[in-house]
């Protein structure tokens, strides 16, 4: 070991501490364009045809697994359907997605 | 039969005879040419939807064209990328992609677009509280495919 100590044994530099991250959570964007949007796709919807013993409800719980849906089938069916507690067999029905 | 009888009778046949000659010699008038059937003009197939060009800068147009071309901004810019495609598509998304420096994610948008024919889309980026100094880079994808990029320099 020499008078001032050995220099190989000098701890090495530090690692250049990396540069923090910029913060661009808050950027703003936004776009526009000459060209029309694309043409939105038809709604896709079913065809039920009521069975005797059918209601709303009891169509709603098989189209859409939830009987509370049935609300959904009568707004969709509102030119054929008059009163909602009151279906025939036969109508057809749109069911909506 | 009188001689001069004979005579008239010879000069009117060979009359008759050239007279017969000519008609028959006429040019025969030009058939009339059958109609053909109409042909249709081809339908102009659209050409598929393309980047045309890119340009970047500080403001757009009513056009969506860049109005103020720049590639050095002040921290309190705004951004804006113009797009300018030719074509047609029923459907086409276009996605401007922009980054910081070495890479970090600065912000991503895209417009959904069914250009009938020459058309130009811009996206612009604000932030707020200024940009930070440094290098910026946007890229463009049509449907995911990568049509080019732009640079940027804040200073």
């Amino acid at each position: 070991m020499g008078l001032f100590g050995d220099k190989s044994k000098a701890p090495p530099p530090a690692p250049a501490k990396p540069k923090p991250k910029a913060d661009f959570s808050n950027v703003k964007t936004g776009s526009s364009s000459t060209a029309p949007p694309p043409a939105p796709a038809a709604a896709a919807e079913r065809i039920y045809v009521v069975k005797a013993g059918d209601s709303l409800s009891k169509i709603a719980k098989t189209q859409y697994g939830n009987a509370n849906q049935w609300k959904k089938i009568y707004e969709a069916n509102k030119d054929v359907i008059k009163n909602p507690d009151l279906i025939q067999p036969g109508w057809k029905l749109r069911i909506p997605e | 039969m009188p001689h001069w009888v004979r005579a008239g009778g010879l000069a009117l046949a060979a009359l008759l005879i050239v007279s017969a000659c000519k008609r028959a010699e006429a040019p025969a008038p030009a058939p009339t040419p059958a109609p053909s059937p109409p042909v249709s003009a081809p339908t102009p197939t659209a050409a598929p939807l393309a980047v045309q060009d890119i340009s970047l800068g500080k403001s757009v147009g009513a056009d969506k064209s860049i109005a103020e071309l720049a590639t050095e901004f002040a921290p309190t810019d705004t951004f804006y990328v113009s797009v300018k495609t030719t074509g047609a598509a029923p459907s086409a998304k276009l996605t401007a992609l922009w980054t910081y420096e070495d890479g970090q994610s600065v912000a991503e948008s895209s417009e959904a677009i069914a250009p009938t024919g020459p058309a130009t889309t811009e996206f612009h980026v604000s932030k707020p509280d200024g940009w930070p100094p440094g290098g910026y880079r946007v890229q463009v994808f049509l449907d995911g495919k990568a049509v080019g990029t732009k640079e940027l320099v804040v200073k």
